[in-house]
């Protein structure tokens, strides 16, 4: 198996540590998930995405205070195994409007994926909704088997 | 390590192979027959075909008793996921007649890998367009570590899981046609994603399937299961488990 390869996909995380770091480093940063607002506001809403209970090894949690962030205000807690983020998740969100808070709620599952999207280098497939052949190629799948070909 | 990309029935199934002791050749093979048992699976069971053994059940063409021997084996396991699911999998409720599809990639994938494990690999793991089933070992006694996709980002994850046989995932996100409530006959919306782990990857199959269908009901009925695990993301984005997944951070 050739292992340089595996940090093609890791690298597309890269542009989110940064704000993870932020995230890391204290209280919440309102500010930074400001940016991280997604383009479209129709994709489903994810209110707190609490992680379920997920049992393996020494983790610490960092919950920040609870922030005002201009339409409202939220805390995010971050969960971290030695020093990268395992997951985040919003224990307080409250909104004025329900528009802000379907737009606060999606950056919450935006962030944990791009985190995931980064560790994809210690995986050996991916489980999901049966694909057809077109979306395959798009898959993460399809670049695992390409990495491990190559 | 030997890897194979293989399209059949309507998607692409990835091979691992560890070859142990084996010389490549011998792998080689193992994973060209994998590849043929695949190729019937589709000729018997792709409802796209409607000339395919399935195809003509359906409407009724062809008796039981004339179905080639997989078919009996599918409407087994069929008869077995529906009790086990408590209806939430019913391939029998399906618009347009009996739809095993819910659950006989799984199956195949699990033929397929039992072919490997039979050359004697060391360790295997198949991947039917979203359902993995392994055994042995990727490496040094390590475990096979398979990443749930996120519905709503088809380049994340949603989590990472340790597995030792199999785990199976579904979901509206792709081609959600065959999540139809068996109460209703219509889409059911319940979950973004659903996705089982267990021994079999066949129950495991259907079983997503079921909770994909009736979210965190069928949910609890999976926690009853011996050897079963859930993880259901609902499509609000909020998630539930049974316990009993090895979820890695």
């Amino acid at each position: 198996m050739k292992r340089a390869g595996w940090y093609v996909i890791a690298g597309a995380a890269a542009g989110f540590a940064g704000v993870l770091g932020v995230l890391v480093s204290g209280a919440a940063a309102p500010g930074a998930l400001a940016q991280l607002k997604p383009g479209g506001t129709g994709a489903s809403a994810a209110p707190s995405a609490a992680a379920p209970a997920r049992t393996s090894g020494p983790v610490r949690k960092v919950t920040g205070t609870v922030e005002q962030y201009g339409y409202g205000e939220l805390s995010v807690t971050v969960t971290v195994r030695g020093n990268h983020i395992a997951d985040v998740s919003v224990p307080l969100l409250r909104t004025a409007e329900p528009y802000s808070q379907q737009l606060a709620q999606q950056v919450i599952p935006m962030l944990r994926a791009e985190v995931l999207t980064a560790h994809s280098a210690q995986i050996h497939g991916v489980s999901g909704a049966t694909y057809t052949s077109a979306a395959y190629a798009q898959s993460i799948q399809s670049a695992l088997d390409k990495l491990h070909a190559s | 390590m030997t890897t194979h990309a293989e399209p059949v029935m309507g998607t692409v199934f990835s091979f691992t192979a560890v070859h142990g002791e084996l010389p490549e050749a011998t792998v080689r093979a193992a994973l060209a027959a994998a590849c043929r048992i695949l190729h019937r699976c589709d000729a018997v069971f792709s409802t796209w075909d409607t000339g395919s053994p399935v195809s003509r059940f359906r409407r009724g063409e062809a008796a039981l008793g004339r179905m080639p021997p997989e078919f009996a084996e599918v409407l087994a396991e069929c008869h077995a996921a529906k009790t086990a699911s408590a209806g939430w999998f019913d391939p029998w409720a399906m618009p347009g007649g009996f739809d095993p599809t819910g659950l006989v990639k799984g199956w195949a994938v699990a033929r397929a890998l039992a072919e490997l494990r039979g050359a004697g690999l060391a360790g295997g793991l198949v991947n039917g367009g979203g359902d993995v089933a392994v055994f042995g070992s990727p490496a040094d006694g390590d475990r096979w570590r398979v990443g749930i996709r996120h519905p709503w980002r088809a380049d994340a994850l949603a989590c990472v899981v340790e597995i030792d046989a199999a785990v199976a995932t579904s979901g509206p996100y792709e081609r959600g046609a065959h999540l139809i409530d068996p109460a209703t006959g219509r889409p059911a919306g319940r979950a973004a994603s659903a996705t089982v782990t267990g021994p079999s990857l066949a129950l495991a199959d259907a079983l997503a399937t079921g909770v994909a269908v009736g979210g965190d009901e069928a949910l609890a009925v999976v926690a009853g299961l011996d050897g079963y695990a859930g993880y259901l993301i609902r499509p609000d984005g909020s998630e539930a488990d049974t316990g009993g997944i090895a979820f890695v951070h």
